[in-house]
């Protein structure tokens, strides 16, 4: 029997929230629009009595908003003494999915890795433990296959949940999870290896009702992107898929992988603030310098650099594209400019 | 606590001293131990403004000042212009790698400056001066866009008197009290003192400058991996983190500011 893995039925899941609210801020998946075709889950701060339920997709918003803020506060100088690092309340995320965790190694590799680490990246991921679930249904943008993400998690999460029967199979995915299921183990039971082989078939039937979905969609496989991108760079591909772009900056926003950010300085009461704002590199002058000058002057350059940053610049530093197939900015764009196309179109060209 | 890596440090503009009409040098006395390598860059805080990239020209062996020339150019030099001397500001960084300077030794020395980019040179300069005798021959030619326009006017002289260093200057534009050459920095980059098969250069200046230098430096036999340029673009948070530097697979701020030519020749646009 694997010691990893765990049973809880349907409401004691539901107990064990209401428990954890205790010593968590705890967020939970809600159903945002019952009554529309597209139905879109979204997180909600969880307080007793309130319904909720685990999604079978991706929520909408990207798990990154529990990490950085699209505006904060980072610090404040020239006052050292008076500058507190917010004290961050610990907290659980339910409802993460593979894609989300996928992204998180590109956001980590950002924050936490390199030449200094981000102390109040690093406090945020400390302090939040992911409970992450298998997909169990895709939304028409999902394309994570193609990405080589699996649709339920196997590593980086803390807590992951297999729907079966009634309730969930439960597997710890580090120890601090771990702990909370000793502390609650009335709510447990260990997973039988006839449980374990259910969700594996329960796993491969999805996985194959996916394939259907994606594979007819055609797109290049993974380890072609980054020699797309590079003998792509001069096609017409670009200026093409630009065209119907408005600057609106919601798929770098809204993308789980993005982590562009600006730095910002204001006269506090007193002190010297010093903000971070998401940034977007569709803007017009998110490359502009001093003097005027702008490596990324038109629509076309700077379509293109979302591109050769998602999949050339963090193959080339990370060995992974900056793309986990949510599919988020697919939605978000008002221009319906679907990073599908533009790959397949760079696909057919080169 | 761990460490706020983007927090700013306070220092004191102790002395400001014009350059030219667009250029002053601000000799900035850090609160707290600050110490850069040449070729490094800092974020220069305007408090409660903002912030800009600049690479430190004074010598880096000296810990307690640092002298920072600016060219008015944007909103936050701008503002630094029309400040007044022991006005406080901050300072973040140093950020980059700067020069690789123990791969220089027992080579003669090409530094080809343009404008304001003679700053971050002078900081080199000072290095190699510490260490003179790890190099063959010191070589700068440095061209300004008129007479006026010539930084550090008063340190010339002194630097052309250091053994082993030769020195040439021009101006795109000539004027009846200049009696030296005319014409663009490309044009006194004949005839070179040095050694071509055991010579590195340096190159800072505008874009479109070092774009003309690096040509005419192939031209001239260079092998590409022997061009140094010091590249710039939006630098922000200096830690490769906040996006805006991207150049290829690199960020200048983490993986530069000073790049061979070899490591940019097959990247798109490298000059805008």
């Amino acid at each position: 029997m694997d010691k990893s893995i765990y049973f809880i039925k349907n409401e004691d899941l539901l107990n064990l929230v209401e428990k954890l609210y205790a010593d968590y801020q705890v967020f939970v998946p809600f159903l945002k629009d019952s009554s529309s075709l597209k139905k879109d889950y979204c997180y909600q701060r969880f307080k007793p009595g309130l319904s909720w339920v685990l999604n079978p997709y991706r929520v909408t918003e990207p798990l990154k908003t529990f990490f950085t803020y699209p505006r904060e506060e980072l610090s404040g100088y020239f006052c050292p003494d008076k500058r507190i690092l917010n004290v961050e309340q610990k907290t659980i995320v339910l409802g993460v999915k593979a894609c989300d965790i996928a992204a998180h190694r590109i956001q980590d590799f950002v924050f936490i890795e390199g030449v200094q680490e981000d102390a109040l990246y690093r406090l945020r991921r400390e302090n939040t433990l992911l409970v992450s679930s298998d997909c169990t249904d895709y939304k028409d943008v999902c394309f994570c296959l193609a990405m080589d993400v699996l649709p339920y998690p196997q590593k980086l999460f803390d807590l992951n949940l297999s729907s079966l029967n009634e309730g969930y199979l439960v597997e710890i995915g580090s120890p601090r999870a771990g702990q909370i299921l000793e502390d609650n183990q009335s709510y447990f039971t260990p997973a039988k290896d006839t449980q374990i082989a259910a969700r594996k078939s329960k796993r491969d039937i999805f996985v194959d009702k996916l394939k259907n979905h994606i594979i007819p969609q055609n797109m290049p496989r993974i380890d072609k992107l980054q020699d797309l991108i590079r003998k792509g760079f001069s096609l017409d591909t670009w200026s093409h898929f630009m065209l119907t772009c408005v600057e609106c900056g919601g798929c770098n926003l809204i993308c789980d992988t993005c982590h562009c950010f600006l730095l910002w300085d204001e006269k506090g009461k007193t002190n010297n603030l010093r903000l971070r704002q998401w940034d977007a590199c569709q803007y017009a002058n998110f490359s502009r310098v001093a003097g005027g000058a702008n490596p990324l002057k038109n629509r076309t350059q700077r379509l293109r650099n979302r591109f050769i940053k998602k999949f050339d610049f963090f193959i080339d530093n990370l060995g992974i594209p900056a793309c986990c197939g949510c599919g988020r900015c697919i939605e978000v764009c008002p221009g319906k400019i679907d990073i599908r196309e533009v790959l397949k179109d760079l696909a057919k060209k080169v | 606590m761990t460490k706020d890596i983007y927090r700013s440090i306070e220092a004191t503009i102790e002395d400001i001293i014009e350059e030219s009409p667009t250029i002053k040098t601000f000799v900035l006395r850090t609160h707290e131990p600050f110490s850069f390598k040449a070729g490094q860059f800092i974020e220069l805080t305007l408090p409660g403004v903002g912030e800009a990239p600049f690479t430190p020209s004074s010598d880096p062996s000296v810990k307690d000042r640092m002298d920072v020339t600016i060219m008015k150019a944007g909103k936050i030099t701008g503002l630094l212009h029309g400040i007044a001397k022991n006005t406080c500001v901050g300072i973040r960084g140093p950020y980059g790698l700067g020069y690789p300077l123990d791969k220089f030794k027992g080579k003669d020395i090409l530094i080809v400056g343009g404008g304001v980019g003679l700053a971050p040179l002078r900081s080199f300069l000072y290095a190699l001066f510490s260490q003179m005798d790890n190099f063959n021959k010191v070589v700068l030619r440095y061209g300004a866009r008129s007479s006026q326009d010539i930084i550090y006017k008063k340190l010339l002289p002194d630097w052309s008197k250091t053994d082993k260093m030769n020195l040439v200057l021009t101006v795109d534009i000539g004027d009846p009290s200049w009696q030296g050459n005319v014409g663009l920095v490309t044009t006194i980059l004949k005839d070179l003192p040095v050694n071509l098969d055991n010579c590195v250069s340096i190159v800072c200046g505008p874009p479109i400058m070092m774009k003309f230098v690096t040509l005419k430096l192939l031209d001239l036999g260079f092998n590409p991996r022997d061009i140094f340029l010091s590249m710039e673009k939006n630098m922000s948070c200096g830690l490769g983190k906040c996006g805006h530097c991207r150049i290829g697979s690199f960020y200048i701020c983490k993986d530069g500011p000073v790049f061979t030519y070899e490591q940019l020749s097959k990247l798109h646009d490298i000059w805008d």
